[in-house]
C-alpha cells in the first residue's frame, strides 16, 4: 500500500480504504426475462487529516495514484478542522457474511430462482406484470491507516427487487420491494408465498370510514413509523440539532414496548460486517430500550463533533467522504401473537405498505402517506381491500401509546427488522 | 485506445456491440450550515460494454479496469445470450457517426485552485447565514465535472466527446418556533466557471425568501385560475408529460398506447410541446445520444396534439417511428435508456399583463418545490406562491399543492407566454439511474380551474 506510505510522510493521519465488488444481475421486465449485466467496480478513497483539517479524495484509475495524493492534500489543505482519530486494530466480533453458495451461484440458477418466484404470484394472479432483478455479488472492503488498522473482509450480498402490477381498468394494486441477505437462505421462496397470499387477500374489497381507530402496522407499514425514528436517530440530525431527540438521551420518550437496536454482528444479514467502513468494529448498539433512549449512530466526524465515540455506523459509497447510517435497524418483537392482535380489534385498519415515505420533514418525526395496499380490519378478521385511504400523524406522539408489538416480524428493505405494531388511535382519511 | 476498442467489437459474436469508456473528474464543495461538510476532487473512470443477441437479450457489463476489453465483450455477450426473447429485438436504424467534439471553455473551471472554488460556496454560504437570524440553517454547495467519452459500436460509429458541466446550489431554511421554511435556487449549464460567479444576489434572495415564508398564510384549497412561471411550467412539462412520451413506458403497454395515440388532442391550439437535445449549453444538451443517434428536436404535442414521442433504436423499431436521440444514460454504470434532454413548452403570443389582467382570484405558482405523478395523475408543489387579486400579484402564500389529471389540466390551458425562456436551474431527473442532466423551458402559461390543496 504505496499511497498509505507517501501520505503517512505528509499528513498525521491517513486512511487508505480499496473497495471491489463483482455484481451480477439477471432482470426480468413483463414477466419475462429480458437482460443481464455484470457490474465490476474497483476504487480506492483515500482520507488524510493534515494540520489538523480533513480532506478526502477517491479514484477509479488505478493508474493515477499521483493524482490522488494531490487531490486528497489539497481538499486537506482547505478542509474542516475536525478533532477525528482514525482508530487502531480493534477486535471484530465474529459475524458470518460470506457465503460460498451465493458467490458461486450460475447465473443460471438466478434465471430460474426467478422463474420460481414468477410461479407462485402467477398462479394467484395471472394478468400481473412482475419486475424482477436477482442481484448476487462479492464485495470486499480493504481499509488501512496510519494508527495500524488493517482491515480485510468480504461480503455476498444477494437480493431480489420487485415490482408487481395487477391493472383491471381503475383496479390497480402495485406491490414492490426488496428482500436482502449475505448467506444463502433456504426459504428465499417464502416472500413470493407472502406477495401471493396479498395479492389473494387483495380480491376482496371492503369500505372504511375516516375518523379515529386502531391501525395494525405490518412490517413492510411500520416504516411508515420506522423512516421518522431512524432520521431522529442519525448522529447528523442529532449534531445539527434537527433531532427532536438531541439532548434528551436518558429521557422515556416511547412506549415501554418500544426497543430499538442497531445490530451489524447478526450473522448473513444484508447489513452485517465485522467492522464499518472506517474501521470501527461493530457491536450490538442499544439505542432505545423499553422507550428511554440510549443514544444515536454516529460514524468517526459526528462523533468527534459531538464529543462522543463512534458507534461504528461511517457508511460510505466511493466518490463520497463517509456519513452515519445504520446497518440492521431492529425494532424487537414483542409478546402478543399477531393472531391475537388481529382478532382484538373490532373495527380498525391494517396496513400493508405505504407510499411516500421519506417526503415531507422525516426528521421532525412527522408523516403523511397514502397507503398502497391496506385492509379493513372488523369483527377480529381482515375483511377485505380498502382503496383511497391516507394516514397522518407524528411518531413522537404516537409512539408514546402502543397497544401491542407482535412476537413475528420480518426483514424488509435489506436490512430493517420489524415487527406489526398495533396502534390503538389514530386519525385515518378515506374517501368514504 | 481507439484501435483496442475497435479490435474488441470487431470479435465480437454478438448482432450488435457497442463500447463507451468515460473519464470523468469532478470537484464538489458542500457547505451546511456553518460546517464545511467536504471540499474534494475525484477521479472515475470505466467502461461499459453492450451486446444484443437478437433471439435473446441485452446484456451489459461496466467495468473499472479496461485492461482487457476483449473479455469484457465476451461476457456482455455471454449475458446477452442468457434471456429468450419471443420475437427477435431490432434496432431502427441510424447513420454511421464519426466525431471529435473537443470543448473549449473560456473560463475553464478545470484551471481554477480549490481554494477559489471553496470561496465561491463559502461566501454564499456566509451570505445566507448572515441575513437574518431567523435563518438557522443553509446549504450551499459548488459542483463541476469534466467527463471525456468515447463511445463506438459494431455498426462503425466512432464519437469522442467531451462535456463539461458546472453547477451551484444555495438553500436556506428560516426558522421560527415550530414553523421552518425553505428556499432554493440552483444554476447549471455545460459551460466555464463564470457561469456559478457573482451569485450573491441569487443567495440574498433565497435567504430573503425563506424568511418571508414564515409570516405567509397557508393558501385557502379551492378551484383557481393558476399563472405557473417559466421555472414551473417547464417542470410540469417534464414531470406530468415527459414521461408518459417516453416510449419505453408505452411499447410493451397496451394500456399506455391506448392512451398515447398520436393525433389525441391535448390541448387547445396555442399549446406545443417539444424535446429538443441540441439547445446550444443546456443542461441536456447534446450532439449525439448515447446509441450514437444525432440529437434534434422532436414535436410531442403540436398546436395541442401529440405527434411525436421519445425513442431509442429499440422501441423506434418495435414502434416502427424513427429513432429521435433520447437513449440516454447516468454515466459509464448504465446502459443508455429512453430519458428526455431538453423539453419545453413552445412560446405564445400572450404578454403576463394580459394573462394576469383579467383573473380576480387566483394564484401565481413559482418554481417547483417537489411533487409525484402516478399515470396521468399529478400533485406538485410550487416553492413559493402568490395570490393573485384583481388582475395583481399581491401576498406570498405557502403550501401551494396543485393537484389532477395531466389530461384535463392541459385541456385547461388557455394562455401561453410571450416570455419563454430555458432554465438555468440545475435540472435532473431521476428515472431508473439516478440523476441525469436535463433542462426545461417554457413561457408563463394559464391554467384555468386548478385544484389547489391547502387548508
Amino acid at each position: 500500500m504505496e499511497i498509505l506510505d507517501r501520505l503517512t510522510a505528509q499528513a498525521e493521519q491517513v486512511e487508505v480504504v480499496e473497495i471491489h465488488s463483482e455484481v451480477t444481475t439477471v432482470g426480468y421486465e413483463a414477466n419475462r426475462l429480458k437482460s443481464s449485466r455484470v457490474e465490476e467496480t474497483r476504487g480506492w478513497a483515500v482520507r488524510v487529516v493534515k494540520d489538523g483539517r480533513l480532506g478526502f479524495s477517491a479514484s477509479t484509475d488505478a493508474s493515477a495514484a499521483d493524482k490522488l495524493v494531490t487531490n486528497v492534500l489539497e481538499s486537506a489543505a482547505y478542509g474542516d478542522e475536525v478533532p477525528l482519530s482514525f482508530p487502531g486494530p480493534q477486535p471484530a466480533p465474529p459475524v458470518n457474511t460470506f457465503d460460498r453458495t451465493i458467490s458461486e451461484l450460475p447465473t443460471g440458477r438466478l434465471v430460474e430462482i426467478g422463474q420460481e418466484i414468477l410461479a407462485p404470484i402467477l398462479e394467484v394472479e395471472p394478468e400481473a406484470r412482475i419486475t424482477l432483478e436477482l442481484e448476487r455479488g462479492v464485495e470486499r472492503l480493504s481499509l488501512k491507516n496510519q494508527a495500524g488498522a488493517e482491515i480485510d473482509f468480504q461480503r455476498s450480498p444477494f437480493s431480489i427487487n420487485y415490482e408487481i402490477s395487477r391493472i383491471q381498468g381503475d383496479d390497480v394494486v402495485i406491490l414492490f420491494g426488496v428482500e436482502g441477505t449475505t448467506t444463502w437462505q433456504d426459504d428465499y421462496l417464502a416472500f413470493a408465498h407472502r406477495l401471493a397470499d396479498k395479492l389473494q387477500l387483495a380480491k376482496t374489497s371492503a369500505t372504511l370510514r375516516s375518523g379515529r381507530m386502531p391501525v395494525l402496522f405490518a412490517p413492510e407499514g411500520a416504516l411508515v413509523l420506522g423512516v421518522p425514528l431512524v432520521a431522529g436517530l442519525n448522529g447528523k440530525n442529532v449534531y445539527t440539532q434537527n433531532s427532536p431527540m438531541a439532548g434528551r438521551v436518558g429521557e422515556k420518550l416511547f412506549d415501554a414496548k418500544i426497543s430499538v437496536v442497531d445490530d451489524a454482528t447478526l450473522d448473513g444479514r444484508f447489513g452485517s460486517a465485522p467492522y464499518d467502513d472506517e474501521g470501527v468494529a461493530h457491536y450490538r448498539n442499544v439505542m432505545i430500550a423499553e422507550g428511554v433512549l440510549q443514544g444515536f449512530v454516529y460514524d468517526l466526524k459526528t462523533a468527534a463533533q459531538s464529543g462522543v465515540e463512534s458507534t461504528g455506523n461511517g457508511s460510505r459509497s466511493l466518490f463520497s467522504p463517509p456519513s452515519p447510517s445504520p446497518t440492521n435497524l431492529v425494532l424487537e418483537s414483542g409478546d402478543t401473537s399477531l393472531a391475537d392482535m388481529i382478532a382484538g380489534i373490532d373495527e380498525g385498519l391494517y396496513v400493508d405498505n405505504a407510499l411516500g415515505l421519506g417526503q415531507g420533514n422525516v426528521v421532525s418525526g412527522a408523516f403523511s402517506n397514502s397507503l398502497g395496499l391496506a385492509f379493513k380490519i372488523e369483527g377480529g378478521e381482515i375483511v377485505g381491500r380498502v382503496k383511497d385511504v391516507s394516514i397522518a400523524g407524528n411518531i413522537y406522539e404516537l409512539l408514546q401509546d402502543v397497544a401491542a408489538v407482535s412476537r413475528e416480524s420480518e426483514w424488509i428493505y435489506y436490512n430493517y427488522r420489524l415487527p406489526y405494531i398495533l396502534l390503538p388511535d389514530m386519525n385515518v382519511v378515506t374517501k368514504e | 485506445m481507439r484501435q483496442k476498442i475497435r479490435d474488441a467489437i470487431k470479435r465480437s459474436k454478438a448482432d450488435y456491440t457497442e463500447i463507451r469508456l468515460e473519464d470523468r473528474e469532478a470537484t464538489n464543495v458542500i457547505f451546511r450550515g456553518k460546517d464545511l461538510e467536504t471540499a474534494d476532487a475525484v477521479v472515475d473512470s470505466g467502461g461499459i460494454v453492450r451486446c444484443l443477441v437478437r433471439s435473446g437479450g441485452w446484456g451489459v457489463v461496466t467495468f473499472n479496469d479496461r485492461d482487457d476489453l476483449q473479455s469484457k465483450v465476451g461476457q456482455a455477450y455471454e449475458c446477452a445470450r442468457l434471456a429468450q426473447s419471443e420475437e427477435p429485438i431490432e434496432l431502427a436504424p441510424i447513420p454511421v457517426s464519426e466525431d471529435h467534439l473537443p470543448v473549449h471553455l473560456e473560463h475553464d473551471f478545470r484551471q481554477v485552485p480549490l481554494s477559489e472554488k471553496k470561496g465561491l460556496a463559502e461566501g454564499y454560504n456566509q451570505i445566507i447565514l448572515g441575513h437574518s437570524d431567523r435563518i438557522v440553517d443553509s446549504m450551499t454547495r459548488y459542483h463541476d465535472a469534466f467527463s471525456r467519452v468515447i463511445s463506438a459500436n459494431s455498426e462503425g460509429t466512432f464519437i469522442e466527446e467531451e462535456r463539461p458541466m458546472i453547477t451551484a446550489y444555495v438553500v436556506a431554511r428560516a426558522r421560527q418556533g415550530e414553523n421552518v421554511q425553505q428556499a432554493f435556487e440552483s444554476r447549471s449549464a455545460q459551460t466555464g466557471i463564470d457561469f456559478v460567479q457573482g451569485l450573491e444576489e441569487l443567495a440574498v434572495t433565497v435567504a430573503q425568501r425563506a424568511v418571508d415564508l414564515l409570516d405567509a398564510e397557508t393558501v385557502v384549497g379551492g378551484r383557481y385560475p393558476v399563472i405557473l412561471n417559466p421555472g414551473l411550467a417547464g417542470v410540469f412539462a417534464h414531470e406530468a408529460f415527459g414521461h408518459l412520451s417516453e416510449s419505453d413506458f408505452v411499447y410493451e403497454n397496451p394500456k399506455a398506447q391506448e392512451m398515447m395515440v398520436l393525433g389525441r388532442r391535448f390541448g387547445q391550439d396555442i399549446l406545443t410541446i417539444f424535446d429538443d437535445g441540441s439547445v446550444p449549453g443546456a443542461r441536456g444538451t447534446h450532439k449525439y445520444d448515447d446509441e450514437g443517434t444525432p440529437s434534434d428536436r422532436t414535436d410531442l404535442v403540436k398546436d395541442g396534439v401529440l405527434v411525436g414521442r421519445l425513442h431509442s433504436r429499440e422501441t423506434a423499431a418495435k414502434m416502427g417511428e424513427p429513432p429521435t436521440g433520447n437513449a440516454r444514460a447516468t454515466g459509464y454504470r448504465y446502459p443508455p435508456i429512453v430519458r428526455m434532454t431538453n423539453t419545453a413548452i413552445e412560446q405564445g403570443q400572450t404578454s403576463f399583463e394580459e394573462m394576469i389582467g383579467d383573473i380576480k382570484l387566483g394564484v401565481y405558482a413559482c418554481n417547483m418545490f417537489g411533487g409525484q405523478t402516478a399515470l396521468e395523475n399529478f400533485s406538485f408543489s410550487s416553492a413559493y406562491a402568490y395570490m393573485i387579486r384583481d388582475g395583481q400579484v399581491a401576498e406570498l402564500v405557502k403550501d401551494v399543492i396543485l393537484a389532477g389529471n395531466l389530461f384535463t389540466t392541459l385541456a385547461h390551458i388557455d394562455a401561453v407566454g410571450d416570455d419563454f425562456e430555458w432554465s438555468i436551474a440545475a435540472g435532473s431527473c431521476g428515472k431508473g439511474q439516478g440523476g441525469l442532466p436535463v433542462a426545461m423551458g417554457a413561457p408563463h402559461i394559464r391554467i384555468q380551474d386548478v385544484v389547489i390543496g391547502g387548508k
